[in-house]
């Protein structure tokens, strides 16, 4: 097809010939399909179905299909990025539209002698829903696809790139020949301005103005440029553009061309591009050869032509001044604005200049109007965006939307949630310019503005999507590191500034943090943002400004509290399940000692951090194991379950070092709360000398550990062991003594309590708010679990309903089971994944018989004479998202139904009721109505109260009390003594046995034993088993040692 | 004319104006680091920042076009923490040894931090790189003192065009330097000095020589004798002080003597003798030309910058013999003084160690060329550029504002106005017209008060005709001829008017170029920082000296006369041939 294209009337009837041709694609009305229908196999030949080997796929296509004799009727396109970059080498088969993906060189043989010849779609090459798990044949029934709007990937994916006869045949540059023979060049920039099309490389200045200002502007040459210098670290669909669809550029630009009166266009690419820029070039020579560049086109008086200037791929390059620089053959620096390009741009004329997503977007507009591109978007930004999905979701790759969709959608919809559904972090936008977008904001619009606001930017459009195992400050560390790598070093805040900025933060994730780092950081950040040269440096901050802004605990918990929760930062982890444990336990240490049959040792080592090794053993919900590295190559090391073994061995109770110090002793300290945090500040207090005084209102003390936790899971024997263990260490609890009531904080301090820690706890639970709830058999969870604990009998009704999906509920409903119930119901109103509750007690609940009545929200407790009789409530659906990063459940449209019960038991959450037992002393208190606490030191506002545990953190864990407790006890001794004595924190060397350089042990993970369902009716016997020694050992075998390091050897 | 505000005060300054330039307009200081007037306005270092009404972030005035109905702050807070914040990140990597700096007290960083109230560092980190460059005779670079500002980067590229220094690297590893991190002995670095000259801070310096000139002077087996280039005496006073273009030249004499100096010559006298000889030369060419109809080179191209020598060496080898074959006035003054003077004194040259005081760089590295060394010992031993000598004057302790007056030494110290003017650009030119044509007619030269005004001041390329009629008989050949003459200073230009003549566009008989802009009197190794304000003043000062003296022309000489009838012969004599000529080479480009 070298003839010339004359006219408008030559392309037209050229594209009705070329369209014949690709009748298969074009047509999905697929007649029943049989080893005779002619098919077209299109694969994707994009960069990354190209790194994952597209290329043999095709030969062995064309192999098989060779060897069956099908070469008539089958034909191998090659086409460019269809999206799903994770998932390929992918392929589709047309007119079937069916698609494939993951496949190798055997699965395409397979392909063509199933699919082709016998029409057997093959299944294990489908795609698989992210919800269902079913496999899905029809690329329009992918929830991936089905959810885009492409407009600027319209063509990837769809027609063979090096062919412009495919792109005339999808009505290629019949915009080009719409505006040059019927439109003035300002009637194409209105109708670029009335799109609302706003510049896709980051900015998002509106595009038509940016040309009208350029035509505007008087000169004997203007430019069109292209920025093709795609640098954010993860984004590629500009790249995907170029190699799958180079001819939408090229029509983009010429039509740029005529609208401002430029005749010459250079795109900017860079050199690490070499397949898009081969690809473009041949675009090129292709369209000039037909006369659609150069002198004249389609018949009329205007002449264009384009050229590619190849990049060497500094990041900076990307900024549109230092681009031209660039161009211009020098370093690539940028100038300051004003002038604007428009007005001095390329060798100081005019130029327009915009991205090659924006150019892509410019055929549509022109060919099917304005209007009916402006109709997609939100109101001030119009038209669709291209996302590059990355990270810890399940479905990456290129994705293109309208603009204005929430940020949830397009990862849970669109980007099929969270690998191994863990909790969602954090997304971050834009790249090293822009910004995080925490959990809470889920529901963001992704539009400029709405993004702005968050401290993010929409930027080219790459996202990187981040769970719980990303650290916020490391992330931050790693993009303010490239851009100050990328800095071209000549404006002085990008320079020095962003240097002294990333000093700052690795000193952080080295474990040197200081006081006032973050504000240093903030403050320097503001000024590079405010002073710096280009947009590289004005945003240079980003990054750092917005985790501050967004995850200003996580850098506080580096600076202060030496930790990094992610287990990320190597200057403050030895392992990151150490790092997990709100008690810092050494993890490996035990572990490995368990491995050598040492236990003692192993028990010491753990009750250095946490006294409560045999409750833990039991109850912890081993946030270690979510972190393990194991997981990454099979499944974590079973924490809790080699724990369990090891407390289990215990013979003579193992207390580690503790210190004698009389001056210690003889000071006052009281503890008001025996729960897990004031029996583990105790502990640590004793263990520095001191002899603190314990109040407990209930008759036992235990907390929580022994009021709500039912004995099937912590055997009351096993806990009160711990207690008096600590009680030996020289630690007096008197029970039965309520603050409040039998004493005051005020006469503590009058009797000369030098200091006094609360723990509380949020003992109160909370009632429904319903209508009905005052009936007789309506109670909540908390106090039915602490009556039958402590008094050992509570009324149970015969068909119980508990409401509420954490651990208390489980626990109701678990001890409603044990005892008089016929049915138990839970009732929770969101799904399963989301109710707070352990997994583990969840399936245990379910296998002894507890029902779950999911996504249904109680509305009304029916009550006859007095007496509870049912439940009325609301069948309800996922919505938008809530800040903790959840789906909402909103209400359904079906009819509310009633579940009969004579109790209804609310396990809806916890409180404490502070001012009845603060009295006179004034403390202050955080939004959420909780203690307000120094985060390492536990003191209050007042400075000899110190606070943890529930009443500090709100309903928490035992773990987590058993930190603060911790904390607390280091923090009291420093204020009594000002010095940091916690001894018990120094890292101790554990002599276990290593060889780095054997490969891990392949053993799975295995779970521990429990007695038979039939077993537990009408007792409260422990469920959960320990482990024989050989699983034991096997178990701790698994330990990858992530604590272990080279000691330097010294000759 | 735009109208707009600043600080409240409403002005109209010229359309193109940035805010910087209006600002100034009405007295308003903007400290400014990385731009410098009429070389480099790029908005880099953000030191001049203001606040514009409607402008979220800070701008750079330097580069910021001034627009109508512009409202701009100066001087609030918001812009002078940022500035300060700016300031304070520049000594983050600045290597900070000021006390030893030798640009203590001269130093535009240290300013800037003195007058921003700088009382702490809030910001501390990594330090710029040290990589001293010790590799050229000339110039000294030190990166630790680097402060990337580019104003050497600019005079040395555009300027200059020579391009020995870049921008490389990136992010806090970027440098400033000649490419791929080499010495400056491996690029075509031309020894100018241009980039010392404008350099803010002690990134860039002459390599420091007074230790071997007090060493000299303390030797009592030598004889320390010393010449002063025109340069100097319209700018050494600035070391001191004193406006720019005072004449010191009775002054410095006197402090040199009270240094310790055996003698004190003129590189005036010297001048003189290159008229005599280049003058003579040229008119041997168009003799060549016109009457014997040979084969000869023209135009004729003045040799007396050793930048300009280098520079024709590197860029232009296919113009080398373009060039006269005349030392220049600083090599000649070598040659006579280590000769002619020391057979006056009974001295051999090697117990003469002959100083220069020169207002550039690069004549310590001609100094330095192995050719120079007809004397029979090197001909020119030390050269100091006038920054050095303060440094000295200052070190002796010697009140230099009260100093008396005394003249040079006989006979190498005395000279014509016409040396005087070789400071200048055009002057060289000037000098030799005023030789030439009374040598040829026999009359002055018809220019009010000698003047060539068309070849003087600070354009960049200017050229001249001068006919010549009414000639003595001996050169009656030039008759009716009309000399074409050009001047050029700075090597952009020169290297615009040397294309132009290989182009054949332009053509020429003497062509004078000088390296900086302004000449001599803007020279590599003069007081800092040089501005075309300064310029002016010290080319005027110059002229003063010129029309203050009694002889104007070089050949009005007696003490010339006296050294060809006693020593030397005739111009273009056997000695003089061998003494006060050489011969150039092409330099290898890398």
């Amino acid at each position: 097809m070298s003839k010339k294209i004359k006219s408008l009337a030559d392309l037209e009837k050229l594209q009705l010939l070329e369209v014949k041709k690709l009748g298969l694609r074009m047509d999905h009305s697929v007649p029943e399909s049989n080893d005779n229908t002619p098919r077209e196999i299109l694969v994707c030949v994009g960069g990354g179905c190209l790194a994952s080997g597209a290329l043999k796929i095709c030969e062995a296509f064309n192999l098989a299909i060779e060897e069956n004799g099908l070469s008539q009727k089958v034909t191998v396109v090659e086409t460019g990025c269809m999206g799903p970059c994770a998932a390929g080498p992918v392929a589709k088969i047309m007119p079937d539209n069916v698609f494939y993906q993951g496949i190798t060189v055997e699965d395409a043989k397979t392909i063509v002698e199933q699919h082709i010849m016998q029409g057997l779609v093959v299944q294990h090459l489908l795609y698989k829903d992210a919800v269902s798990g079913q496999p899905v044949a029809n690329i329009d029934d992918i929830e991936y696809f089905k959810r885009q709007n492409k407009v600027v990937l319209r063509n990837c994916g769809n027609i063979d790139p090096l062919k412009i006869s495919e792109y005339i045949a999808v009505k290629g540059y019949q915009a080009l020949a719409k505006a040059v023979s019927s439109m003035s060049s300002e009637a194409v920039i209105d109708s670029m301005l009335q799109s609302g099309l706003r510049g896709r490389g980051g900015g998002g200045f509106p595009t038509g103005l940016k040309w009208k200002f350029t035509y505007e502007a008087e000169s004997d040459s203007k430019s069109v440029v292209c920025n093709a210098d795609e640098g954010d670290p993860g984004a590629f669909m500009d790249r995907s553009v170029l190699e799958g669809d180079p001819h939408s550029v090229i029509e983009g630009m010429a039509i740029a061309g005529y609208a401002v009166g430029a005749a010459r266009g250079y795109v900017y690419c860079r050199a690490e591009y070499p397949v898009a820029i081969e690809r473009l070039q041949k675009a090129i020579d292709q369209a000039r050869e037909v006369g659609l560049l150069g002198e004249n086109i389609l018949g009329s008086d205007f002449n264009f032509d384009l050229e590619i200037r190849m990049g060497s791929g500094a990041f900076v390059c990307g900024e549109e001044t230092a681009l031209m620089t660039s161009i211009e053959g020098n370093r690539g620096e940028p100038r300051p604005r004003p002038p604007f390009p428009a007005i001095k741009g390329l060798w100081g004329k005019p130029t327009v200049l915009n991205n090659v997503e924006t150019f892509a977007s410019v055929a549509v507009i022109i060919s099917e109007g304005a209007e009916k591109y402006a109709e997609l978007g939100t109101e001030k930004s119009k038209g669709t965006k291209v996302f590059a999905l990355a990270g810890a979701v399940n479905n990456t790759g290129l994705v293109e939307v309208p603009i204005g969709i929430s940020l949830g959608e397009l990862l849970y919809d669109i980007g099929g949630g969270m690998i191994d559904g863990k909790p969602f972090k954090a997304a971050q936008l834009g790249g090293p310019s822009g910004g995080c977008i925490p959990k809470e904001h889920l529901n963001v619009a992704l539009d400029y503005e709405s993004l702005n606001e968050l401290g993010a930017i929409m930027g080219s459009g790459g996202l990187i999507v981040m769970d719980e195992d990303s650290c916020m400050v490391d992330v931050a560390r790693f993009f303010l590191e490239f851009v100050q790598e990328e800095s071209c070093g000549k404006c002085t805040p990008c320079r020095v500034g962003t240097k002294r900025m990333l000093e700052i933060l690795e000193r952080i994730c080295d474990g040197k943090g200081e006081e006032g780092d973050i504000e240093k950081l903030l403050t320097l950040g503001q000024q590079i943002k405010e002073t710096a040269l280009c947009g590289l440096g004005k945003t240079a901050a980003n990054p750092v400004l917005s985790t501050i802004r967004h995850f200003r605990e996580e850098y506080e918990e580096h600076i202060r509290d030496k930790k990094c929760r992610a287990g990320v930062c190597a200057g403050l982890v030895r392992a990151p399940c150490q790092s997990a444990c709100p008690a810092s336990v050494d993890i490996p240490g035990f572990v490995s000692l368990v491995g050598e049959k040492r236990y003692a040792e192993a028990l010491m080592l753990h009750r250095e951090r946490n006294p409560f090794a045999a409750a833990c053993a039991r109850i912890c919900f081993h946030t270690c194991e979510d972190h393990c590295r194991r997981a990454t190559l099979d499944s974590p090391i079973s924490i809790r379950g080699i724990k369990r073994f090891m407390v289990e061995q215990e013979v003579v109770i193992q207390v580690p070092e503790c210190k004698e110090n009389k001056k210690n002793a003889a000071k006052k300290i009281a503890i008001v709360g025996a729960g897990p945090a004031g029996l583990s500040c105790a502990y640590f207090l004793a263990r520095l000398g001191y002899k603190p005084t314990l109040y407990e209102a209930a008759p036992r003390p235990g907390g929580m550990m022994a009021q709500t936790i039912p004995s099937y899971r912590l055997p009351r024997e096993i806990l009160a062991r711990e207690i008096r263990m600590i009680e030996r260490l020289g630690v007096d609890i008197q029970c039965n003594k309520t603050l409040g009531k039998d004493f005051t904080l005020e006469e503590l301090k009058e009797q000369g309590c030098e200091a006094v820690f609360m723990a509380i706890g949020a003992p109160d639970g909370l009632m429904l708010g319903l209508p009905g709830e005052e009936a007789e058999g309506v109670c909540e969870a908390i106090s039915f679990l602490r009556e039958y604990n402590i008094r050992g009998s509570v009324p149970v009704g015969k068909n119980v309903v508990i409401i509420g999906g954490g651990n208390a509920a489980i626990d109701a409903a678990r001890t409603a089971a044990r005892l008089d119930a016929e049915s138990v119901i839970v009732v929770y109103r969101r799904t399963r994944d989301q109710m707070p509750a352990y997994e583990e007690e969840i399936e245990e609940a379910e296998a002894e018989g507890v029902e779950l009545k999911l996504l249904t929200s109680p509305e009304e407790i029916i009550v006859e004479n007095g007496n509870v009789t049912g439940i009325r409530c609301k069948s309800m659906e996922l919505g938008t998202f809530d800040r903790s990063g959840r789906r909402r459940s909103v209400a359904g449209d079906q009819a509310d139904f009633i579940i009969p019960c004579d109790q209804v038991i609310a396990a809806i959450g916890q409180r404490v009721d502070l001012p009845p037992l603060i009295g006179q002393v004034s403390l202050a208190v955080k939004r959420d109505g909780y203690l307000k606490t120094d985060s390492v030191t536990k003191q209050t506002s007042e400075e000899w109260i110190f606070a943890g545990g529930d009443v500090a953190t709100g309903p928490s864990s035992v773990i987590d009390a058993v930190a603060d407790g911790e904390k607390a006890a280091a923090g009291i001794d420093l204020m009594l003594t000002g010095k940091d004595n916690a001894f018990w924190r120094a890292e101790k060397k554990v002599d276990t046995f290593f060889d780095p350089d054997a490969d891990p042990v392949m053993y799975e993970r295995e779970k521990q034993p429990l007695i038979p369902v039939e077993r537990r009716s009408c007792n409260f016997d422990e469920v959960e088993q320990p482990w024989d020694e050989a699983t034991a050992i096997r178990q701790a075998k698994r330990c990858l040692r992530c604590d272990y390091r080279e000691e330097a050897t010294t000759w | 004319m735009i109208n707009l505000t600043i600080n409240n005060t409403p002005l109209q300054v010229e359309e193109g104006s940035t805010v910087l330039e209006a600002c100034r307009q009405i007295g308003i200081k903007i400290p400014t680091l990385c731009y410098l007037e009429g070389v480099q306005a790029i908005g880099a270092c953000r030191v001049c920042l203001v606040e514009v009404e409607g402008i979220n972030d800070l701008v750079a005035s330097c580069v910021m076009p001034a627009a109508e109905g512009m409202n701009v702050s100066t001087n609030n807070s918001r812009v002078r923490e940022a500035r300060k914040v700016v300031v304070e990140l520049l000594l983050s990597e600045h290597d900070g040894d000021c006390q030893t700096c030798d640009r203590n007290e001269d130093c535009e960083l240290q300013s800037l931090a003195h007058d921003m109230g700088i009382r702490e560092l809030r910001y501390e980190g990594e330090k710029a790189p040290r990589h001293q460059d010790t590799s050229t005779i000339g110039l000294v670079r030190d990166s630790a003192k680097c402060i990337s500002c580019r104003r050497c980067v600019t005079v040395c590229t555009a300027i200059q065009t020579v391009s020995a220094l870049f921008p490389q690297g990136r992010g806090f590893k970027t440098t400033i330097g000649p490419a791929f991190a080499q010495n400056l002995d491996t690029v075509t670095c031309v020894q100018c000095g241009q980039c010392a000259a404008v350099c803010p801070v002690g990134a860039i310096s002459e390599r420091d020589q007074t230790d071997e000139v007090w060493a000299a002077l303390d030797d009592p087996s030598k004889t320390v004798v010393v010449q002063t280039a025109p340069a100097i005496r319209a700018a050494l006073g600035e070391c001191f002080g004193m406006e720019p273009g005072t004449l010191v030249t009775g002054k410095m004499t006197t402090a040199l003597r009270s240094m310790g100096f055996d003698a004190i010559f003129d590189t005036d006298f010297s001048a003189d003798l290159t008229i005599m000889e280049e003058g003579t030369e040229l008119l041997t060419r168009l003799k060549k030309a016109l009457v014997d109809k040979e084969e000869v080179v023209l135009p004729m191209f003045t040799s007396c910058c050793p930048s300009w020598i280098l520079f024709v060496e590197y860029f232009y080898p296919d113009m080398l013999a373009n060039l006269s074959t005349c030392k220049s006035p600083q090599q000649m003054m070598g040659a006579m003084v280590k000769t002619y003077y020391a057979k006056k004194i009974g001295k051999k040259p090697e117990e003469i160690v002959m100083v220069s005081i020169m207002p550039c760089t690069a004549k310590k590295s001609e100094a330095a060329r192995d050719e120079m060394n007809d004397s029979g010992a090197q001909d020119v031993d030390i050269v100091l550029t006038t920054r050095e000598l303060g440094h000295m004057i200052h070190e002796a302790g010697i009140d230099f504002q009260g100093l008396e007056d005394s003249k040079m030494d006989a006979p190498l110290g005395l000279s014509s106005g016409a040396a005087d003017i070789f400071a200048n650009t055009g002057g060289v030119m000037e000098a030799a017209l005023r030789t030439v044509y009374e040598l040829v007619t026999g009359r002055e030269l018809p220019f009010e008060n000698l003047h060539v005004t068309p070849v003087a001041g600070l354009e960049g390329i200017k050229d001249a005709e001068i006919t010549i009629e009414g000639t003595v008989p001996e050169w009656s050949f030039l008759e009716g001829v009309t000399v074409k003459v050009a001047v050029a200073h700075a090597l952009g230009n020169a290297r615009k008017l040397l294309e132009k003549i290989r182009a054949g566009e332009a053509e020429y008989h003497f062509v004078e170029v000088m390296t900086c802009p302004g000449g001599c009197i803007g020279g590599g190794g003069q007081p800092r920082i040089t501005t075309d304000e300064v310029r002016e003043k010290r080319i005027a000062a110059i002229y003063a000296e010129d029309e203050g003296k009694e002889l104007r022309k070089s050949h009005d000489n007696p003490a010339i006369s006296q050294a060809y009838k006693e020593f030397l012969g005739a111009p273009l004599g056997h000695l003089s041939h061998e003494l006060l000529h050489t011969k150039y080479t092409e330099k290898e480009r890398v």
